[in-house]
């Protein structure tokens, strides 16, 4: 099987695992105790114009109608109207999502850069004093909650020290000319800092520890004797062969540690006030503002999918060994 | 031998037969469990996890007894107060005692950490073996669903079933649970595949063995470090993930939760009004009791792992 | 000229227990010859090999003797002497050479890192180079773009060998270097390294349980058992004219390939745990000439025209090598 036969094969699995994540998050929502719009419709509604809001928002439909609906807007984006503002969904989380990947990436790029050279930098140190203490260092990174470690940070750079802005995204009050004038912004880039940084404290323990791990597995292969018998330098036979090879399950791991960050959007955005999906998603659940609730999850979910296609795409290309079956 | 066998009727030899080898199944049991807590001798950090982790055990089974207050107990006169004597951790800003409610949060924590692990490991291990020793159209099935579950992002399916049902203890544990079975049922399917190539599998299926009897008590054991490993793993993100729902305000409000009080820290401008203690015990409390959890795991695969031991 | 010296050699692995691997094992190897070390597995061959490549695994270490290298003693080098004869000087074919190309990269970029880490050429001319020496192991020279997954296992073995041949060595270590082929794909490797040796005139240590490929490639030997050398000399001094029992029962057990078929007979038992200390023979336990002497004091003979033996040959040595052709000497020694 061929490059071109994988990926389409892969896309279509993405595609048929994203319509059922779909079916199961709306049949979740329509099994949900209690009436979606007990919140919009208050005590001095009377019948008629509970009906009529009913209508606005499709709810009078049969079940399956509404299905297709809500499965068409997958494809159309047409998520429908917030229950709360009754403004189009799509216009309201459509400028989030960018939001969200720019923070979200900003900090896995941050912690594979950290994590992947401090976890090769265990192996090779393995038995000492210095490899015993930066696990535990990985570790503890792993352990402390990341909204935790938000608010002291917040607590240190911003009410502290003063350095840093202790949430959203750019000062109130300024417009910029597109997402890219406002994301190449230094204050943007200010803004993006502390919370960049609190969540990449975070994952960069995963690489850190399967890169350890790893490396460890791959020191022990015959190549890598090999090469040092070939009168390589232990700098190169360590970089060019043992981290090169031990690279490949860290890739298997982005796909998870993609996931984690996308879904961990809700905590950090939350925290940082960072006006994303994460956050935005948080809100309409608080609000059962369910259109909304329903789109950032699927956009949310899809990042998740793309995030795993990448990830299969790069081990591709990083081990001459895949043949695509 | 074989007529001694033949004759051993009586009652007096088969009771001693059965002595005998009731002895020697406990001496072999025991000798199992110095093997396998024979690691923590070479494992100072996972000795040091095990401690912890006992340690926040006995708080929560003797909160009412360690605890000076009662966690709930207002005191609006003395809000806000720092660390004194009357007042270890200070209090909150409704005047409650920090030191209590932090002692009172091991409860729930370590229930829904210990709950979601076994659900966990229950899940995924059923699910691992039978997808690995049925194989074919089950194994695939079992796997497309391991990949649903992975394509699910983690916390929102979370907040959204716990915001949409009630928000109690159960709804957590049964959300993680729901959704934390698939690296499990992952990892054991692929224990299993090479399992059942084994010989003493074979064997056992050449004398018609029942597929029950042969994933339960021949291929199962071999299974279970690999899920207690997962399940210790488990109660780790169990608890981070409590602590990120109650945070973000869709916890039980009717308890007294490490995370709660961290999301009351905020709500309640802690920080702007510099009250330390408010903000970073609770964290401090949440981080010791999983890197416990952690440092467990981490030393028990290190044993299981003989390539990542040490020289 | 005398390439390699190898004095009283004691290697010991660090551990519990500690494993004493070679035990004062002496030979030397002329430029442009073969050597042949031979001797069950466990004997402490590949030790010896890798103590003299300097390549013992990290709990290894030469507790005793010298290695000279043409001239030079190599016993205990830093890493940085070690690296510049490395490969320059002296490559190994090693038992594992099948799993020891890195998967990830092209066989020519194997072949290249190998020269330019210790010449200054360029890119083209390590390629040319590289494409050389696949001809020379009698590959097809545009197999250097293959990964080495799509490479057969007797394939990948001819790449390490022609990387082993890239700098043009003086010394050449081969350690069992085609036990994991196929018995076809075993001959033909050996009859090309034996061929490319002679071609390129590189010295030789070959090391193998299987006394018959010594026969066919080797100058000179050393029958090693138990960390302890056994025998050594001139190859066809000792195959018309072997003394000692051991070397007896591996030519038993073993069939020569031109030779005559008969059945082999394998020595009962096996060699000694090299954790323990040893009196006298170590391999007095399965010696069906065995005698209480064997038992005391290590049996040294003064050595013959170069023919050196071990052993107190407590019969005539004509008797011992008579009664070793019969299998009945051996097999009587299962029944004790
Ligand atoms: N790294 C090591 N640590 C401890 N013992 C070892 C090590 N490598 C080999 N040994 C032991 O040394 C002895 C000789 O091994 P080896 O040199 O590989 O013999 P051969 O190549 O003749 O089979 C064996 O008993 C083996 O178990
Ligand atoms: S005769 Fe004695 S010394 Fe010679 S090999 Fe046999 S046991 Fe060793
Ligand atoms: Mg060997």
């Amino acid at each position: 099987m061929g490059l071109k036969e994988f990926v389409t094969r892969r896309i279509i699995q993405i595609v048929v695992l994203y319509f059922a994540i779909a079916t199961m998050l709306f049949f979740l929502f329509r099994a949900a105790p209690g009436d979606p719009l007990a919140a919009y419709i208050g005590t001095g509604f009377t019948q008629e114009q509970a009906a009529q809001i009913r209508a606005t928002f499709g709810l009078d439909q049969p079940i399956h109608v509404q299905y297709w609906k809500y499965m068409t807007s997958l494809v159309t984006f047409n998520f429908g109207l917030s229950y709360i503002t009754g403004d189009p969904v799509w216009g309201i989380i459509q400028d989030r999502i960018w939001n969200t990947l720019v923070l979200m990436g900003t900090s896995v790029i941050l912690a594979y850069l950290i994590g992947v050279p401090f976890g090769a930098y265990l192996a090779w140190n393995r038995g000492t004093k210095r490899e015993r203490f930066g696990v535990v260092f990985a570790l503890i990174s792993r352990s402390a909650p990341v909204f935790w470690t938000g608010l002291l940070g917040i607590w240190i750079f911003s009410f502290k020290l003063g350095w840093l802005p202790a949430g959203s995204m750019s000062q109130p009050g300024v417009t910029y000319s597109s997402k890219l004038a406002q994301f190449t912004s230094p204050s943007f880039l200010r803004h993006l800092i502390l919370p960049a940084l609190v969540q990449a404290f975070y994952f960069y323990s995963l690489p850190a520890l399967l890169m350890r791990n790893s490396m460890l597995e791959v020191m022990n292969e015959d190549f890598v004797d090999f090469a040092e018998l070939k009168g390589i330098s232990d700098f190169s036979v360590m970089l060019k062969h043992a981290a090169r090879n031990a690279l490949l399950p860290i890739v298997t791991a982005f796909a998870v540690a993609a996931g984690f960050a996308v879904g961990g959007s809700v905590v950090l955005e939350t925290v940082f006030a960072w006006p994303g999906l994460g956050r935005e998603m948080v809100r309409a659940v608080i609000a059962n503002d369910y259109p909304v609730a329903q789109a950032t999850f699927l956009i949310l979910a899809g990042l998740v999918l793309v995030a795993n296609f990448l990830a299969d795409l790069a081990y591709g290309y990083l081990d001459p060994r895949i043949t695509y079956d | 031998m074989s007529d001694q066998n033949k004759t051993a009727l009586d009652s007096e030899s088969n009771v001693d037969a059965l002595d005998t080898e009731l002895s020697t199944w406990r001496e072999r049991q025991a000798d199992a469990w110095r093997r396998r807590l024979a690691f923590l001798k070479r494992e100072p950090m996972g000795l040091a996890g095990i401690l912890i982790l006992l340690a926040i055990v006995l708080v929560a089974i003797f909160a009412p007894v360690i605890a000076p207050y009662e966690p709930t107990e207002t005191d609006y006169g003395n809000s806000l107060a720092p660390p004194s004597a009357e007042h270890p951790l200070g209090t909150d800003s409704a005047g409650r005692d920090i030191f209590s409610q932090l002692v009172f949060g091991a409860r729930p924590a370590l229930q829904i950490g210990l709950l979601s692990a076994i659900s966990v490991a229950f899940v995924g291990m059923n699910v691992g073996l039978v997808a690995g020793y049925y194989g074919g159209y089950v194994d695939d099935a079992l796997m497309r669903l391991v990949d649903f579950a992975y394509g699910i992002p983690f916390t929102p399916f979370i907040i959204v079933l716990v915001a949409l049902w009630e928000p109690s203890k159960w709804t957590i544990v049964g959300a993680i649970a729901l959704l934390l079975w698939r690296q499990t049922a992952r990892v054991v399917r692929s224990h299993v595949l090479n399992l059942k190539e084994k010989p003493f599998v074979k064997s056992a299926r050449t004398v018609g063995a029942s597929d029950r009897r042969i994933i339960y008590r021949h291929i199962a054991p071999n299974v279970l470090p690999l899920v207690f490993l997962y399940g210790s793993f488990a109660i780790a993100w169990a608890i981070l993930t409590e602590a990120a729902i109650s945070y973000l305000g869709f916890g039980d409000p009717t308890a007294v939760t490490w995370g709660q009080m961290l999301q009351s820290a905020q709500q309640s401008q802690a920080l702007a009004r510099d009250a330390w203690w408010w903000f970073t015990m609770p964290g401090i409390a949440i981080m010791l009791t999983v890197i416990s959890a952690f440092l467990i795991g981490r030393g028990y695969e290190e044993q299981l792992n003989p390539e990542l031991q040490e020289p | 000229m005398t390439l390699l010296e190898v004095n009283d050699l004691h290697v010991t692995y660090a551990g519990d227990p500690a494993v004493e691997a070679v035990r004062g094992v002496s030979f030397t190897l002329e430029e442009g010859e073969t050597l042949g070390i031979v001797g069950e597995s466990g004997c402490g061959k590949t030790t010896l090999a890798q103590a003299v490549m300097g390549a013992l695994p990290d709990n290894g270490e030469i507790t005793g003797g010298e290695i000279i290298f043409d001239g030079q003693d190599i016993t205990h080098l830093s890493n940085r002497q070690r690296r510049e004869i490395r490969w320059e000087r002296m490559s190994m074919i090693s038992q594992s050479a099948m799993n020891s190309l890195d998967p990830v990269y092209r066989v020519k970029d194997q072949i290249r890192e190998a020269i330019q880490e210790h010449r200054d050429v360029s890119d083209a001319e390590a390629y040319e180079r590289s494409r050389e020496l696949m001809e020379l192991v009698g590959l097809d020279p545009d197999r250097v773009e293959d990964y080495p997954h799509q490479l057969s296992g007797g394939m990948r073995q001819r790449v390490i060998i022609a990387m082993s041949l890239a700098l043009d060595p003086d010394l050449i270590i081969a350690d069992e270097p085609t036990t994991a082929l196929d018995v076809i794909i075993q001959e033909q490797i050996l009859y090309r390294i034996k061929e490319l040796q002679r071609e390129l005139g590189n010295s030789m240590v070959m090391v193998t349980h299987d006394i018959s490929v010594v026969a066919e490639t080797c100058d000179s030997m050393v029958v090693m058992y138990g960390g302890e050398l056994m025998e050594a000399g001139n190859v066809d001094e000792i195959f018309n004219n072997a003394h000692h029992p051991y070397t007896l029962g591996l030519q038993n057990a073993f069939p020569s390939v031109e030779g005559e078929k008969r059945d082999l007979t394998s020595i009962p038992g096996s060699p000694p745990d090299l954790s323990e200390p040893l009196e006298g023979c170590p391999f007095a336990s399965r010696c069906p000439f065995a005698a209480p002497e064997c038992e005391e004091k290590v049996p040294v003979r003064e050595p013959v025209d170069g023919h050196r033996v071990r052993c107190h040959e407590p019969v005539p040595f004509e008797q011992i090598r008579d009664r070793s052709g019969e299998d009945e000497t051996w097999l009587s020694q299962n029944k004790v």
